[in-house]
């Protein structure tokens, strides 16, 4: 069981990618081109969850500087809010993260995330920032 | 109330005016820094950085528009010395800052007064507006 971070903060990103993870396995691939492949878990793992916030308060990117800090780094797993995750209904529905629909959650499928490399952080203008955060949905221990 | 024209335009230097100045015109711009999220339906925005530039014909007359002229035409570097204050007048009414000289152009045409004409940009904030 890892340690567990504050919940990510409740802020709606300029933009947002996923790269849901593939399932445990290998692949053998014979000489004549045959392929055959093992599956080892029956759960989905390192989903790849990128957030950049772009032209964002000063005050707002202390939050996320802070949640990084507080997670102890990429050490900490946390959950993430529902406001970084909505605006597509039709893939990530409802606030319950036990819903399979919510697709750009960790819970339904059995992930928590965490911080892949520190968040950068660029100065716009006095005042104003631009993040981006990459996380990781990892299966935890 | 009043209306101002041509006649009512100044252009100084440092403090010391400039003569036969044809016309000048300043323009100041802001960029907009989008703050539009993903639930937004409509783009948004914060003001970012302002830029304020001007320009101005001056009529080559017994050397008036030389000292703007060679702050970037001459033989030496361009250096921060070359930066003027520059001051847009009309009426009791102006327009003032630091400025950088960005563009000099003089021209000579058969049949034309000669004349010189200048591009300069402000550096910082005015130091001055009154409208």
């Amino acid at each position: 069981m890892s340690f567990e971070g504050p919940t990510f903060p409740t802020l709606a990103p300029t933009s947002r990618s996923l790269v849901p993870g593939d399932f445990p396995g290998t692949k053998f691939s014979a000489q004549n081109g045959a392929e055959a492949r093992v599956q080892y878990g029956s759960r989905r793992t390192n989903t790849e969850f990128s957030l950049s916030f772009d032209n964002i308060s000063d005050a707002n990117a202390a939050l996320i500087h802070d949640h990084y800090h507080n997670c102890r780094g990429t050490l900490g797993i946390f959950h993430v809010d529902y406001k970084p995750k909505e605006g597509n209904p039709g893939f990530h529905e409802g606030i319950s993260g036990e819903n399979t629909a919510n697709r750009f959650s960790t819970i339904p499928w059995g992930l928590k995330y965490r911080y892949a490399e520190p968040p950068q952080f660029s100065s716009v203008k006095p005042g104003r920032m631009s993040v981006t955060v990459k996380l990781t949905g990892i299966l935890d221990t | 109330m009043s209306y101002y024209s041509g006649k009512d335009g100044t252009l100084t230097y440092n403090g010391t005016a400039v003569a036969k100045v044809s016309n000048w015109s300043v323009s100041s711009a802001v960029d907009p820094l989008e703050t539009t999220v993903l639930t937004d339906s409509d783009r948004s925005f914060v003001p970012g950085i302002r830029s304020i530039s001007g320009s101005a014909t001056i009529f080559y007359y017994d050397d008036a528009a030389v000292p703007l002229l060679q702050r970037i035409i001459k033989t030496a570097v361009v250096s921060e010395a070359d930066v003027l204050v520059i001051k847009l007048g009309w009426g009791s009414k102006f327009i003032q800052g630091s400025c950088v000289i960005t563009s000099a152009e003089l021209s000579c045409a058969v049949g034309e007064v000669m004349q010189a004409s200048i591009q300069f940009q402000f550096t910082g904030a005015p130091t001055g507006v009154v409208l």
